[in-house]
Formats: C-alpha cells, sequence, structure tokens
C-alpha cells in the first residue's frame, strides 16, 4: 500500500486533537507584531536608507571647517553634479523600494512570493553598489578636488617623489579596499543569515522547472 | 467597518483554524515553534483578508498563505525555548483505536515526513489535503507536469527513509 494513503487516513481522522482557539484567543493575535522576513527586508531598507543619507549630510553639520571647504567644492560643476546625481538615485531608490515592497503578496504562488522577496533584496543590493561605487570614486576625487583648490596640498604634490606619490595612491586604495571589504562582510552576514532558508527553497523550486 | 472585517475574519478564521494548525505541525516539532507559527499565519491571513474577495473559497485561499508564511516568511530564531520534541505517537487521539503495527507504522511515516525538505513538505501537505496537481502546481509556483514528477520523487524519498 501507497505509504501517503495511510497517512492521508490519518491525517484527516485526528483533526480533533489541534487545541480549539475561540474567537477570543484569535482577537489579541490579530494585532501581534509579525516577524516575518518581509517586515525585517524593510528595516533594512530603511535603515540603509539613513545610513547613507546621514553619511552624507552629517558632516556639513558637524564640521564648520567641512561645511566652509563643502560650499566651495559646490562652486565646482563636477562636484555639483556627482551630488545631485546621487540625490536623483536616492529618490530612484526609493521609488524602486517602494514599487517592488508593493509586489510582495502572500496571496501569490510560492515562487512568485519568493521572486518578489529576492527582488527587493536586489534593489537593496544595487543602491548598496552605487555607494561603494560612489566611495571608490570619490576617493580619487577628493584628492584631486584637495589638489586644484588647496595651495599648500597643491605645492606638496609637485614637490612629491614618485615614491611619495606611489605611497599616496597605495594609501588610497588600501582604504577604499578596507571599507568595501568590511561592508561586503556586513552584508553577506546580514542577508545570508536572514534570506538562507528563502533562497534555498527557491533554488530547489526552480531546479525542478529545469 | 474595521470591526465587521475583523469580526467576519475571526469568525472564518476560527472555523477553519485546523487548516493552520496541519500547516504548523508539519513544519516545527515543539509546542512552542507551533504556537508562533500559527500566531504568524493569523497576521499574515488578517493582513492579506481584506484584499479576500472571496474568488476562490477561503480555505483554498487559507492553503496559499498558511504555506507560503510556513515557507517563506517565517523566521524562526524569535524565540529559542527548549521544549521536549513532539513524538509523533502523540498526535493521536486514542491510541487503542489503532492497532500497533498500523501505529507504528505511521509513527514512522510522521518521522519520515518530518525529513523532508520545506518544499517536498509543501507536496505533501497539499497531497494529504486532497488537493489535485492543478491547485499544488498553482500553490507552489511550478508546472503541473513538474510538480506529479515531483511527487513520486517525494515518495520514493519517503520509501528510502523508511526502507533504508
Amino acid at each position: 500500500m501507497d505509504e501517503l494513503e495511510l497517512l492521508k487516513k490519518d491525517w484527516n481522522s485526528d483533526t480533533a486533537k489541534f487545541k480549539n482557539y475561540s474567537d477570543s484567543d484569535i482577537y489579541p493575535m490579530l494585532h501581534k507584531k509579525s516577524s516575518s522576513i518581509v517586515k525585517t527586508l524593510f528595516y533594512i531598507s530603511i535603515a540603509e536608507l539613513g545610513f547613507w543619507l546621514l553619511a552624507g549630510i552629517l558632516p556639513y553639520f558637524l564640521s564648520s571647517s567641512f561645511k566652509a571647504k563643502l560650499e566651495t567644492s559646490y562652486e565646482n560643476p563636477l562636484f555639483l553634479g556627482i551630488n545631485i546625481f546621487s540625490y536623483l538615485v536616492i529618490i530612484l531608490f526609493i521609488i524602486l523600494l517602494y514599487n517592488s515592497y508593493k509586489a510582495i503578496s502572500t496571496t501569490d504562488s510560492a515562487k512568485k512570493l519568493m521572486e518578489s522577496i529576492l527582488k527587493t533584496r536586489k534593489v537593496i543590493k544595487y543602491y548598496v553598489f552605487f555607494n561603494l561605487t560612489l566611495i571608490f570614486l570619490s576617493i580619487p576625487l577628493s584628492i584631486y578636488f584637495e589638489y586644484i583648490e588647496n595651495p599648500e596640498f597643491h605645492q606638496q604634490i609637485v614637490e612629491a617623489s614618485t615614491k611619495q606619490m606611489l605611497i599616496l595612491y597605495l594609501f588610497a586604495v588600501l582604504v577604499a579596499g578596507v571599507i568595501l571589504v568590511i561592508l561586503w562582510l556586513f552584508y553577506r552576514l546580514i542577508y545570508g543569515v536572514l534570506l538562507k532558508r528563502l533562497n534555498r527553497n527557491y533554488d530547489e523550486l526552480k531546479k525542478l522547472e529545469i | 467597518m474595521n470591526k465587521e472585517l475583523e469580526h467576519s475574519f475571526v469568525e472564518l478564521l476560527q472555523k477553519h483554524q485546523n487548516i493552520v494548525h496541519k500547516v504548523c505541525r508539519l513544519y516545527t516539532n515543539n509546542a512552542d515553534a507551533h504556537n508562533d507559527l500559527f500566531q504568524e499565519i493569523t497576521i499574515q491571513l488578517w493582513r492579506a483578508y481584506p484584499k479576500f474577495r472571496g474568488e476562490a473559497k477561503f480555505s483554498t485561499w487559507m492553503y496559499r498563505v498558511g504555506l507560503n508564511t510556513a515557507i517563506t516568511l517565517y523566521r524562526k530564531s524569535k524565540r529559542r525555548i527548549k521544549t521536549q520534541e513532539f513524538d509523533a505517537v502523540e498526535y493521536k487521539i486514542k491510541a487503542e483505536d489503532y492497532d500497533d503495527t498500523e501505529e507504528q507504522q505511521l509513527k514512522l511515516l510522521y518521522q519520515a515526513v518530518q525529513q523532508l525538505n520545506d518544499i517536498e513538505k509543501a507536496l505533501v501537505f497539499l497531497y494529504l489535503e486532497d488537493k489535485d496537481y492543478r491547485e499544488i502546481s498553482a500553490t507552489l509556483g511550478i508546472s503541473e507536469v513538474n510538480a506529479r514528477v515531483k511527487m513520486n520523487r517525494v515518495k520514493k524519498k519517503l520509501r528510502t527513509i523508511l526502507n533504508p
């Protein structure tokens, strides 16, 4: 006999043994906090957005010398352009994120639901990539701006030997590299833990389609 | 209006709560985890309820949201109280209603099902609930042919677990 047939017989015969929740048991359940991964993902994306926004804005308010320096930098069209562009990207990111959250529906098929969640995760990922690229570019760019606007630094560079220049370059690359590795590990940890089960189940469903 | 909606939802859920219990039974192995998952499925059902327009049966709609919560949305790590795991036999109402061999066989079967992965469990669940392949394929988002193939593999896997 088919094993599952035996199980089915039992499955449909012993429903009475579950705890029977009454209406008054169920009412408070509706208003409890959810612990779903979509909610966690939502908090992460808000934190992510907040972090990058603060990272961009905070130095302006915290350091008056930096503020003064920034104000002169804004006169440079390239610097201003990059800044406007990065704010446009933030707006785009918020729109994309909002749309992808709206697309997540528990009444979709399991596969579709997983795809919507993974898509949301991708939007966040692209935003992080964008910010990392910006960090990478900003290091040589800030050196360049410093070179143009700071006569002292300009003089130092002009007088620097090849060896000193090489050290400067290496230092810039190293700092950027360390930041990148730390952030990468951090993200691997957050999303790795959060989406491990989802990824495994999605792979299982995808495997079926081949 | 909101009170009315809440009332109709609670009434429906109360009536069909066994579906949620059965999902919990398959995906958890102790009472705390069972209650946790029940709670989460209830929240997800309630959130999705305003969009439920009766185009499907309430129970069919529950299968989908329930399984989606168990497979995809639910995070187990919220509470980790160590409790004794259920023995499959505890699920019986009266042990004497069954003869020994069948009871033993069922116990082993439940244990074997517990060893399946999340997707395989979902297939078994829908199969036990007497859903046809059309509904299984729509719930999981795979083709009917693949659902059938996978179901046969699950049966084979269960047989291997039972008779190593």
